[in-house]
């Protein structure tokens, strides 16, 4: 037998299927990937050093929202939660319920986008269209609430900046009944269309096992039966008050993850409303003194896994050390090891299915 | 139709991410949805810079990014657009003098249209591309108008007016 002839194919790191620079090198034999070699650092900003340099500790909050603009109520918040960890004070209810709230329907929006870029890297381009356009129910719901469809800077350290009036809240319900009919819809779609179903079951395989192993997070690692999510593991937000539950799929191919992030859509729109049903009376923004000093963490689900904070501060207004650590990092070991035998053709579909977000990874 | 006018009735976009957050790609994406539907202009997201009329470039322009830019930029064709999403595209932005950034990309290509927001909305995109779109109709309009190289013929003479010559000095003056 001739002896299989390796040939590498490069894709990106400027692509139509890629929203972001990063560029993948792919051995291939035969149409199977055999190997594949990364370079994410296209998008290096060198946040965590401008943060410790160029801000003060009181404006960083809004400097690592610009980390990721898929996640970035996750990054403020995590950060303005650390700092008032540091400050030794914590928030009244409402405003927990408040930041509760923006952080699920950020989630929301973020699995939409990514189903709908599941659906095009899959050749489904009028399925983009209709996920893009129900994602738009969202997104007004947060420009009533906040004032920005996205980069909405919502948290201040002690507090949020809009409180809730009563035609967001109509509004909200509205929009929020409409999109459940339409994610019921989804997930019909995304278990019966036939060229969808045949397209993404057993591709992009991912076992339960290796998932522990290597890291995977979020979505991904749910989507193979793994129970990692921090919203079960901390109680920096009172999660099981709003009737949050742990959404498990077994198969760990590209159509379990859709449908971990549907049923999670799902779950949050149960949330949502809990939230708004329940939101306690209080202040929306609470007087914080002093400066920051010691060190902390912070933990915080974001729609793609965990996100990690590390901060350290010595009582001056500049911290000392801001390090961010974001779940595609994480997971980059997991999504190899599934690119490893995958038909190269395929190779699109399962990338977008993993969601990754080169900005955070790079910062 | 001549090529003009497919031209003018569907430019396609490129669209390069150089470093951004990511927000005002999700917004150059819901411009292109249905709800604001870019696409009623007849603008297809095209990936390919050799087929591309306007560049729709964001983020503040890492050190990494900028050969690649200027690569896409050399590769579309003239007469071509190009239009700087956000603010961190226009000037830095909040990244504003961080050690690997090189404050916005007109150090590197010319820009046409500046569109500010951090996140620019899709109207707002919408509007910077139609913008786009007239400077475009502008461009095609200079490239076609024919170039005095060697100056013009007399015909009544029948030979050529060697005053007017591209080199000549009190040509260039004015
Ligand atoms: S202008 Fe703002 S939202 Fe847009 S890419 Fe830059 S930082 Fe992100």
């Amino acid at each position: 037998m001739a002896t299989k002839k390796t040939i590498n194919i490069p894709l990106g790191s400027q692509h139509i299927s890629l929203l972001e620079p990063i560029r993948f090198n792919f051995s291939t034999q035969n149409e199977k990937i055999v190997d594949v070699d990364w370079d994410v650092g296209f998008v290096h900003r060198g946040i965590e050093k401008a943060c410790t340099t160029n801000f003060e500790f009181k404006q960083v909050g809004y400097v690592v929202a610009r980390v990721c603009g898929l996640c970035a109520i996750t990054h403020s918040l995590s950060y303005t939660i650390g700092v008032e960890k540091l400050l030794d004070h914590e928030v009244n209810k409402k405003i927990k319920y408040l930041r509760l709230l923006m952080l699920e329907l950020d989630r929301i929006h973020s699995h939409m986008l990514c189903l709908a870029h599941v659906s095009e890297n899959a050749g489904f381009e009028g399925m983009f269209m209709k996920i893009m356009a129900d994602r738009e129910l969202v997104m007004d719901i947060q420009e009533a609430i906040s004032g920005n469809r996205v980069q909405f800077d919502y948290v201040s350290i002690g507090g949020v900046n809009r409180d809730l009036d009563l035609e967001t809240e109509k509004l909200l319900k509205k929009n929020i009944s409409l999109l459940e009919e339409k994610i019921d819809d989804l997930i019909d779609k995304f278990t019966n269309n036939w060229s969808l179903s045949l397209k993404y079951k057993n591709i992009g395989h991912l076992s339960k096992e290796d998932a522990y192993n290597m890291n995977a997070l979020g979505p991904m690692a749910r989507a193979c039966g793994a129970k990692i999510d921090v919203r079960l593991e901390t109680s920096d937000f009172p999660y099981d008050e709003v009737g949050y539950e742990l959404v498990l799929e077994q198969g760990g191919d590209i159509h379990s993850r859709n449908m971990v992030r549907l049923r999670e859509i799902k779950n949050s729109i149960k949330m949502v409303r809990n939230i708004v049903d329940g939101v306690p009376e209080g202040e929306i923004m609470e007087k914080v003194k002093g400066k920051p000093k010691g060190e902390t963490f912070m933990r915080i689900e974001a729609p793609r896994g965990e996100i990690f904070y590390y901060l350290n501060a010595t009582g001056k207004n500049m911290l000392q050390r801001v390090r961010i650590k974001t779940p595609t990092f994480s997971q980059i070991p997991a999504m190899v090891n599934v690119f490893k035998g995958a038909n190269y053709a395929d190779a699109h579909a399962i990338l977008a299915s993993f969601d990754p977000c080169m900005s955070c990874t790079a910062k | 139709m001549s090529l003009k006018k497919y031209r003018k009735k569907s430019p396609w976009i490129l669209h390069y991410n150089c470093g951004s957050c990511n927000g005002c790609d999700i917004e150059i994406l819901a411009a292109l949805a249905p709800k604001y539907d870019l696409e009623r202009f007849g603008i297809l997201n095209n990936g390919n810079p050799k087929q591309s009329d306007i560049f729709l470039v964001t983020g503040p322009l890492t050190y990494r990014s900028r050969e690649r830019l200027v690569e896409l930029y050399t590769q579309m064709p003239e007469p071509k657009v190009v239009v700087a999403v956000g603010s961190c595209t226009c000037t830095g932005g909040v990244f504003n003098d961080m050690y690997n950034v090189e404050n916005g990309i007109d150090k590197y290509i010319p820009v046409d249209v500046y569109i500010p927001g951090c996140a620019a909305s899709p109207e707002l995109i919408i509007d910077g591309v139609v913008k786009g779109l007239e400077i475009l109709e502008q461009k095609t309009k200079e490239i076609e108008k024919p170039k005095k190289l060697l100056g013009e013929l007399d015909e009544s003479k029948a030979s050529i007016d060697r005053t007017k010559f591209a080199g000549n000095i009190d040509d260039r003056k004015n």
